[in-house]
């Protein structure tokens, strides 16, 4: 491999998928075996996508570790880059390079319960998670509880779907909260009306207790929805030191050098790239503008 | 370390034998200010200078470098640099360096610095400080390594402490050139640092320095000077610790296109802006307090992110003062 970390590699898209008029599922490949082969990650992590001659950018990697021989990322058409990638097709190459950051401890939580909290976009990251902990089976219970716009923006709806019938059988538990009410929503809230109602994500944690003893929470969405989520998980008395969330910050080298995702004041400096994306409630304490 | 003396009529021989170790920059005269350029002949220098508009950091991260070419749909790189001899490094500016080591040479190493800063030989000299000198308050007013030689001016010649095996080679191939330190030197040289370290106008009380800012986040002290800050980001072109870049790619032409990256300011107002508008430091406030917290912050390690090097007050147009914000804003805690 090559010495130079600005380097990328190339990687096929074998599937582009609609998952919602807004964001698209791109399933890739590198080229080189070797280069695949080597390309190993944590849920949490991420990559930086290269369009060669038209720049790049940061994305989670939202499919899981323990399904080998591809990668997918959850893409939102967002701007200028994410525009072009939106356009591209089933056999186009782009460039990858990473995986960057530190993900998140699965090996820590391992026999614990996993709360993952998702909003919006957020159900990427958390995606590379659900699957991981699903397939290894080595977590007692897995809560994922999901806060969308309306119906059509749920992304991966139809696995979502799914798990809402058949989670328990995988020791899941899915919780919906949805803003925009839609014939679609009032049908899955008809038949699931003890996991899907109108609302906040926050409004999913009404009657749910759990043993903090045993329960990490896992959080990611936009950066509002980080103080409200946090009080409801204080309020249930879970340790600051196993709420983790992962976040976002204006990127460009992934790797410490351009400066770009630095928080903090003179007593303490973090790197989201590096020393994150994935913090808990800690760091969040000691360094201010994390959250 | 190996301490030798350099007559004053050595000098110039031993300048010219510098040229064989690479290309030689020093500080020149332009006009008003101050610039490392290159040099052939020691009468084009300026050793008696104040301080380099541009801190030696332009040799190593550029103001604007191509990091990769696009050619035939392949990311290409050239990493290869040229030998070079940095000659007359103030203490603060070799402080600097080790500070920019510590982000570009950790693992991932930055190629492109690696390379320059390899190939590159650093050659110090004493200086005296002026009215914005305060290097002396953060410890940076003296180099203990982070050089190959270092020439501390004497009435007749130069006190050369010689800070690595390269340094050790340039003395020994030139070793006609240099005698034995004398008791009389070492009395010189000690009167020389005397005379410096009282000579220091400007000072930044170290005591709970990191905390009492931590703890003044929102002191109005912040807000006064935001307002009269023009945002032009003078202060982090100049300052050898700023480090932040930006990247862009640019077509060429049909076939070529280059990945280009260039000085980035804290103070520009897209530098935390991400997707969909959302600035993580929208106002003009955050984004002056964030530079103060960022040069301020000390790592127990390394000390602080900034090497008093007096820069940022100088080329300020607004004339702020980097040590007057900091002592007003631990003053207005309570
Ligand atoms: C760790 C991390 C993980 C992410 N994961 C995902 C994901 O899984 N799915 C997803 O859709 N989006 C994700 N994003 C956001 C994504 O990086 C931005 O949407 C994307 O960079 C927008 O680029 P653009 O050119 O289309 O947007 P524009 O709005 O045109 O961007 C303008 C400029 O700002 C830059 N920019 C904008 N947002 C960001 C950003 N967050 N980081 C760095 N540069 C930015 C762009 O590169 C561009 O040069 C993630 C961001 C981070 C930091
Ligand atoms: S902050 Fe100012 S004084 Fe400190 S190193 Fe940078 S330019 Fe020099
Ligand atoms: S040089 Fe002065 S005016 Fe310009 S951004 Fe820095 S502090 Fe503000
Ligand atoms: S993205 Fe460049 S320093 Fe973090």
């Amino acid at each position: 491999m090559s010495e130079n970390p600005y380097q990328t590699y190339d990687a096929r898209i074998l599937e582009v998928k609609d998952l919602t008029s807004r964001e698209k599922l791109f399933t890739l490949r590198f080229l080189d075996p070797e280069v695949g082969e080597k390309f190993e990650f944590r849920p949490g992590q991420f990559v930086i996508v290269d369009i060669r001659g038209f720049g790049e950018f940061p994305i989670s990697i939202c499919s899981s570790p323990t399904r080998k021989g591809y990668l997918q990322l959850c893409i939102r058409k967002a701007g200028r880059m994410t525009k072009f990638i939106h356009k591209m097709k089933e056999g186009d190459i782009i460039g990858i390079r990473g995986p960057y950051g530190n993900g998140f401890p699965m090996e820590e939580m391992e026999g614990s319960n996993l709360i993952l909290v998702a909003g919006g976009l957020g159900m990427a990251p958390l995606r590379s998670v659900l699957w991981y902990a699903i397939d290894t089976g080595k977590y007692e219970h897995i809560w994922l509880l999901y806060g969308t716009k309306a119906y059509e923006d749920i992304l991966f709806r139809d696995e979502i779907i799914h798990l809402l019938k058949h989670g328990e059988a995988m020791n899941c538990s899915v919780k919906l909260a949805y803003e925009v009410e839609s014939p679609s929503c009032i049908y899955l809230e008809r038949g699931f009306s003890d996991r899907v109602c109108r609302g906040v994500v926050t409004d999913l944690f009404r009657g749910e207790e759990f043993d903090v003893e045993k329960t990490y929470a896992l959080i990611c969405g936009p950066p509002v929805m980080y103080k409200f989520v946090i009080r409801e998980l204080l309020d249930r008395k879970l340790s600051p030191g196993r709420i983790y969330m992962t976040l976002e910050r204006r990127m460009r080298c992934g790797i410490g050098k351009c400066g770009h995702c630095i928080v903090g004041t003179s007593t303490s400096i973090k790197y989201v790239c590096k020393d994150g994306p994935v913090f808990t409630y800690w760091d969040a304490l000691s360094t201010r503008g994390l959250i | 370390m190996r301490y030798i003396k350099l007559p004053s009529e050595n000098f110039e021989k031993f300048f010219k034998s510098l040229e064989a170790w690479g290309t030689v920059y020093a500080p020149v005269r332009k006009g008003s200010i101050y610039s490392f350029q290159e040099v052939h002949d020691p009468s084009e220098m300026a050793l008696d200078y104040n301080r380099t508009m541009l801190p030696p950091k332009k040799f190593f991260f550029r103001p604007k470098e191509a990091i990769l070419r696009l050619k035939n749909g392949r990311w290409e790189d050239e990493v290869e640099a040229e030998p070079m001899v940095l000659f007359g490094l103030h203490s603060c500016d070799i402080h600097g360096l080790k500070i920019l080591d510590r982000v570009y040479l950790d693992e991932p190493a930055d190629p492109y610095y690696k390379s320059r800063r390899e190939k590159t030989l650093i050659i110090g000299i004493s200086c005296m400080p002026d009215e914005y000198c305060f290097c002396k308050s953060l410890g940076t007013h003296f180099a203990m390594d982070g050089f190959d030689l270092f020439l501390h001016e004497l009435p007749d010649g130069w006190l050369v402490r010689i800070g690595s095996v390269r340094g050790h080679e340039m003395a020994w191939e030139n070793g006609e050139l240099f005698e034995e330190v004398t008791d009389e030197d070492l009395a010189n040289f000690k009167e020389f640092e005397e005379r410096r370290a009282n000579a220091f106008q400007k000072e930044l009380p170290q005591e709970g320095l990191a905390d009492m800012l931590d703890l003044a986040y929102n002191s109005p002290v912040w807000k006064k000077y935001a307002e009269i800050c023009l945002a032009c980001g003078n202060c982090n072109m100049v300052c050898p610790t700023c480090r932040c870049y930006e990247v862009c790619d640019r077509w060429m032409d049909a076939y070529k296109a280059v990945r280009e990256r260039r000085y980035d300011s804290c103070f520009m107002e897209n530098h935390g802006l991400v997707a969909g508008g959302h600035n993580f430091r929208p106002t003009r406030l955050d984004r002056f307090r964030h530079r103060y917290y960022c040069k301020s912050y000390f790592d127990p390690s390394a000390g602080y992110n900034c090497v008093g090097c007096g820069r940022c007050d100088e080329f300020c147009p607004a004339k702020i003062e980097h040590v007057k914000v900091l002592e007003e804003v631990r003053g207005s805690l309570k």
